[in-house]
């Protein structure tokens, strides 16, 4: 499904987007992520297509808002029949979709007692009760116990792939990106990149889109030379090789991203291209994993599975170490970027 | 930090000095509004309870005419207190302050800006007259005063009882395919109606009780406010205990009853 959609207030917005499967829109908060399910369902002023120009309870959506927006004067089943007509069959459709979402045996709760897993599929109940054309979810991970979570959106997406409506969800977390069939990064009011989640996260279009999608080690460069083997691009004091870009001109200002997860750590013998040797301003444990924060030529975010910790020995708190980062895993941004998104020091 | 914490003493509330204090004052304050209704029990004489000449015609003339005016205030405040509750636009403080005025306004004062709007010699009072209306001292006047005395407050409180109803909740209802129509009756009534039955309530007080207003625009019909006031001039005191008592039996029911049936409803 394309959607095409124009609005002033409260945020200015063009959006082009196509909705294939659970797609997933990213944005930072204060984007208008919101704003935009809120205009396609029509509850805000719009043009665009489909459903444009339709009263809100004509347009065939189903919109799940932060917290699902259940009624609470009514039990679960009772919410679910909530936009069917009267009716003999109604208790009996309500009943099955909730026994499609596996709470037949919570029908007669009144949301409050419900948990943030089980109210969400109650809310996905009563909007497929309505037979949508297209599902519109906002921050569908925002009431979920962290624990469950992943568990939960599993079902969901695989309920909704079963149904085969296509569904829109909005979110500022990457997290539920990773699970799409596309996804697509909405800032400065209109989508700077789209695709599937695995082209975005490898090849992310620019530095706003790459923060989105996890890159915390951002910096400015210079392309020093470019050829079809390799880039090579320089700050003050490193170098480092990339893979080839066709638009890579020598001189040309350009920002580097390296993820934290993909810097490794080398044995000080090593050396070679792409290796640095810097010295460990922080260190802490985050999960299993081992954060390091580097400081030298570059500063550096590295994030230390514990599979790889032991690649580099034991690490010294107030020493230096050797890290490595393939080019394949180094990527540039061409300059254009928004005005916002200024280069920044990263790590 | 830690050593810090533990040294500290652990204070629960049992351990707050003068705990007694607060139900104690509030037990007093309790006794002080209650007092006049015990001494009602006392003063009236029981054995010699008879009504007054013409009060069971008050009691039929304010419990007619309240339910109607009650019908009135509900079917013109709930438009205006929804209104009020949705539409958010710049100098809406203007739209609160002219609200306010009458309900701020004296009785007796909003009596007389009635009796010279809508009496016999006022513009829109002799445009009705020619039309049979008379709004002096005829019912339509009676009900007249008490939808004013009453429709203020009705507003108010069902205003703020819509503007509790979450916004989201009414735009999910039209997702689903309501109508606003359908929306109104479905969520937003069934969930503002604890303010709601508190708006009914006060107004069905407000327009049984309504002496200032009617003593100038209604003095007949006599209702039982004016009937009472009548009774205190021309027997005494002991001859309005009777009416008294009617009138406590006939103005408590109905908030009573909506304010235990509202509170018991599942909490959710």
């Amino acid at each position: 499904m394309e959607i095409h959609y124009r609005l002033e207030r409260p945020i200015a917005m063009d959006v082009h987007l196509r909705v294939e499967g659970f797609t997933v829109l990213l944005g930072l908060s204060g984007e208008g992520k919101s704003t935009l399910l809120k205009a396609i369902a029509g509850l805000l002023p719009a043009s665009g297509t489909p459903f444009g120009g339709l009263p809100v309870q004509q347009r065939p959506i189903g919109y799940l808002p932060q917290g699902y927006g259940l009624f609470p004067h009514l039990r679960a089943w009772e919410n679910v029949a909530f936009p069917l007509l009267p009716g003999a069959d109604r208790h009996r459709e309500a009943m099955d979709l909730l026994a499609r979402m596996g709470l037949a045996d919570w029908s007669e709760r009144y949301p409050a007692t419900l948990s943030g897993g089980q109210r969400q599929r109650v809310a996905l109940a009563r909007a497929l009760a309505r037979r949508p054309q297209l599902l519109l979810l906002d921050e569908p991970t925002s009431a979920l116990d962290m624990a469950t979570r992943d568990e939960i959106l599993e079902d969901l997406i695989a309920e909704m792939r079963q149904l085969q409506i296509p569904v829109l969800a909005v979110t500022h977390d990457p997290h539920l990106a990773t699970m799409a069939d596309r996804m697509a990064v909405l800032a400065g009011g209109t989508i700077v990149q789209e695709g599937t989640p695995r082209e975005l996260f490898a090849e992310p279009a620019n530095e706003a889109v790459a923060r989105l999608v996890g890159f915390r080690n951002i910096f400015p460069a210079t392309v020093a030379s470019a050829s079809s083997t390799g880039v090579w691009v320089s700050g003050p004091g490193w170098r480092l090789q990339t893979a080839p870009r066709p638009w890579a001109r020598p001189g040309m200002a350009v920002a580097v991203g390296i993820r934290s997860e993909e810097v490794e750590i080398q044995d000080a013998a090593a050396g070679g291209e792409n290796a640095l040797c810097l010295q460990v301003a922080g260190l802490r444990d985050e999960g299993l994993a081992l954060r390091l924060k580097l400081r030298g030529a570059l500063s550096l975010d590295v994030l230390l599975p514990r599979l790889r910790q032991r690649d580099g020995g034991i690490i010294d708190p107030s020493g230096s170490l050797q890290v490595y980062m393939a080019p394949e895993h180094v990527h540039l941004f061409p300059p254009q970027g928004s005005a916002d998104d200024q280069p920044r020091e990263g790590g | 930090m830690s050593t810090l914490v533990k040294t500290l003493p652990i204070a629960g509330p049992a351990r707050l000095p003068r705990a007694w204090l607060p139900p104690l004052l509030g037990a007093a304050v309790l006794a002080f509004l209650l007092a006049p209704f015990a001494a009602l029990v006392f003063a009236t004489h029981w054995q010699d309870l008879h009504f007054a000449p013409g009060d069971g015609t008050a009691i039929s003339v304010s419990l007619l005419y309240s339910l109607l005016s009650l019908a009135l205030v509900m079917l013109l405040g709930t438009p205006l207190a929804w209104w009020l509750a949705h539409y958010h636009y710049r100098g809406k403080w203007l739209l609160d302050a002219l609200l306010l005025l009458p309900l701020l306004t004296p009785p007796l004062a909003m009596g007389i800006l009635l009796s010279s709007f809508y009496g016999p010699y006022a513009p829109v009072g002799s445009f009705l007259q020619h039309y049979g209306v008379m709004l002096s001292n005829s019912p339509p006047a009676f009900v007249l005063a008490q939808v004013y005395g009453a429709l203020p407050y009705f507003v108010v409180a069902t205003r703020a009882a819509f503007e509790g109803v979450p916004e989201e909740l009414e735009q999910i209802s039209l997702t689903l395919g309501k109508t606003p129509w359908q929306t109104f009756w479905q969520v937003s009534l069934p969930l503002s109606r604890l303010g709601l039955a508190a708006g009914v309530a006060l107004a069905w007080v407000r327009a049984l009780g309504e002496f200032g207003i009617v003593l100038i625009v209604a003095y007949f019909p006599q209702g039982i406010p004016v009937k009472l006031w009548v009774n205190l001039q021309d027997i005494g005191l002991s001859a309005v205990y009777p009416l008294l008592w009617v009138f406590f039996l006939v103005a408590v029911p109905l908030p009573l009853w909506l304010g235990l049936r509202s509170r018991r409803q599942p909490l959710f």
